[in-house]
């Protein structure tokens, strides 16, 4: 493989597992600290690449479009958590799945309902159109370099928010010990809906910003789901760190793979997964 | 022995009487015929996946990857253009299943809960792509059955497979079997350990029992019937493709099986029939069938907590 084509290769998969994490992140964080499983969590990636869709229509800038979308989508984790999630944190996982599966449903009929089944996209803003020469011969397009640093900012922020406020104190409490931050008087219904919200519109930003370089089609978010639980599992279940370095290793080796072994890449993750599971049944990085 | 209560008694009573008649009203439509079968067939994947999620405590989303490869292995095994015996082809199928259920248990079972849940499905997933991507096993569009088995034994031709109702006939008849081996099951010395297993595994090691090669012996008998419905499915229509593995197969398992009342194994076959009923109705009144179903099941956890049988068996219960 020529030096440059492995650069670009290279550049892909980080780029793609970076995205991969910021929807990992809220799948994680979901079920570290309230301990649900949230199967609807591609859903929601595929809610933002509709919404962005339909906003960047609406208002003719992608920029408004993504604010919207986002903003949108923290109100719709918000409503879910308060009327659908909150009443299942009692109930066992069995019952978390089928809900989820439930939601999962309604999110795929609401899409085709409203926004139809034919394949839609998103023009990369203008700002952001152009490409970078990397070698005499190859470009690189400035949107997935911007994708890749957006994504690197959000997980900065995630992990600063995470170590060094006291919120962050409360959710890596809330991880650890449930009925201990209650006994101190935090308002842990609240924690929920905040980290909540908080994975839905991560996973929704995700959809977005990605909505100008994939094509938005109906099962997008099932297929980006079940991409997330291989990282999620490799990572090891409710580790943020856990989930980047997954994420990354996930984005870089199936970029790779569909360069290399055409035929059968859309394996490959699963076979990293099945191999690490072997070695650590719990994950690279589990608590 | 053979029922655990009131209304599972009451339930069997009234249901395979019933499935019994039902062709002799349905003779002049096929389709039904055959939207029945398809449901008979079902309830044993159901059935199997129940046993395992229900009474052994396994969650597991990727029971439709045994489904799917019991139509699969056929097309590896079986000759192209010439008619293979259909109860040798069955053991086969049985076997290999078995086999393969072998392996996956051996990695899937070293995780349990949420684990699992994740793990089986990815494996599924897998499964899933390896077929969808194969040129060989005929990609997204799958394959068609070229020549179907002979069902003779011992010389005897018992059933036509091409036969509507004769099918619908042999599938009551594997699901009352798949019934009654999984209450055997469950009635054996091997059913009450893996209750125990089930409750708590901990205690269960130190009463000195094996408890992976409890779970891993539950998982490889229910992906082998699970194989077994998977091979029936192909037979009726004469075609396996992809979908039969995909998540969503698992998904929709799940939520008859709960619907049923999980962990009672006959309300596999009442939630298989509510639910292929109900979406029958929404596929009739709406091509977005998926909105109502979607908010029916969204109800359904919220309102009740042990599906159907668990709210019939209430009212049994109560009236008393």
């Amino acid at each position: 493989m020529d030096f440059a084509i492995f650069l670009v290769q290279l550049l892909n998969g980080v780029q793609y597992g970076l995205l991969l994490f910021l929807i990992a992140s809220g799948l994680t964080l979901v079920f570290g600290v309230m301990g649900i499983l949230n199967l609807a969590h591609g859903s929601m990636y595929m809610v933002g690449a509709y919404l962005a869709w339909y906003f960047t229509q609406h208002t003719d800038s992608f920029l408004l479009g993504a604010l919207l979308s986002a903003a949108v989508a923290l109100a719709l984790g918000v409503v879910i958590e308060k009327t659908l999630i909150c009443r299942l944190y009692k109930r066992n996982h069995l019952d978390q799945v089928l809900l989820t599966i439930g939601m999962i449903f309604v999110f795929n009929a609401l899409q085709s309902l409203l926004w139809g089944n034919d394949s839609l996209g998103v023009d990369v803003p203008e700002l952001l159109s152009g490409s970078i020469r990397l070698t005499e011969l190859v470009e690189y397009p400035v949107y997935r370099l911007f994708v890749a640093v957006l994504c690197l900012v959000l997980a900065a922020t995630l992990y600063l928010v995470i170590n060094r406020t006291r919120l962050g104190m409360l959710i890596r409490a809330g991880e650890s010990n449930r009925e201990m931050v209650e006994c101190l008087g935090v308002d842990i219904n609240r924690l929920y809906t905040i980290v909540f919200g908080a994975g839905v519109m991560l996973a929704a930003l995700a959809g977005v910003i990605s909505a100008p370089i994939a094509s938005i089609v109906p099962g997008m978010g099932e297929h980006v789901l079940i991409t997330c639980f291989v990282v999620v599992v490799i990572g090891g279940m409710g580790s943020i760190k856990g989930a980047f370095v997954a994420a990354l290793m996930v984005g870089i080796v199936d970029t790779f793979a569909s360069v290399l072994f055409p035929g059968v890449s859309s394996m490959v993750v699963y076979i990293l997964m099945a191999v690490i599971l072997l070695i650590k049944p719990q994950g690279l990085f589990s608590n | 022995m053979f029922f655990t209560n009131k209304t599972e008694q009451l339930f069997v009573w009234l249901f395979f009487p019933l499935a019994l008649l039902l062709p002799l009203f349905l003779e002049q439509n096929v389709f039904y015929v055959n939207k029945l079968t398809t449901v008979l067939i079902f309830a044993i994947f159901v059935m199997s996946l129940d046993y395992l999620v229900g009474r052994c405590g396994m969650i597991t989303l990727g029971h439709s990857m045994f489904y799917g490869l019991g139509g699969y292995l056929f097309f590896m095994i079986a000759p192209e253009y010439e008619a293979v015996n259909f109860w040798v082809y069955t053991f086969y199928i049985c076997v290999l299943a078995a086999a393969i259920a072998l392996v996956v248990g051996v990695i899937v079972l070293r995780t349990s809960g949420i684990y699992m849940i994740m793990i089986t499905l990815a494996i599924a997933q897998m499964c899933f792509y390896f077929f969808s991507d194969s040129i060989r096993f005929g990609g997204n569009d799958g394959l068609f059955i070229l020549v179907k088995p002979d069902t003779s034994l011992f010389g005897l031709a018992f059933f036509d497979l091409d036969d509507p109702i004769h099918f619908y006939y042999f599938c009551l008849l594997s699901l009352f079997n798949c019934m009654a081996f999984w209450k055997l099951v469950l009635a054996s010395r091997f059913g009450r350990i893996m209750d125990a297993v089930k409750n708590n595994p901990d205690r269960t090691t130190a009463l000195g029992y094996n408890v992976f090669l409890f779970r891993l012996i539950s998982y490889v008998m229910a992906s082998a019937l699970a194989s077994y419905a998977g091979y029936l499915f192909a037979l009726q229509y004469g075609y396996v493709n992809p979908s039969m593995m995909s998540w969503q197969t698992s998904g929709s398992a799940l939520v008859m099986s709960i619907l049923g009342g999980m962990g009672s194994i006959y309300g596999a076959i009442l939630g298989t029939a509510v639910y292929e009923g109900l979406r029958y109705i929404f596929e009739h009144m709406t091509e977005h069938w998926l909105l109502p179903m979607g908010l029916m099941i969204i109800a359904m956890v919220m309102a009740f907590k042990s599906g159907i049988a668990g709210f019939i068996e209430n009212l049994v219960e109560r009236r008393k």
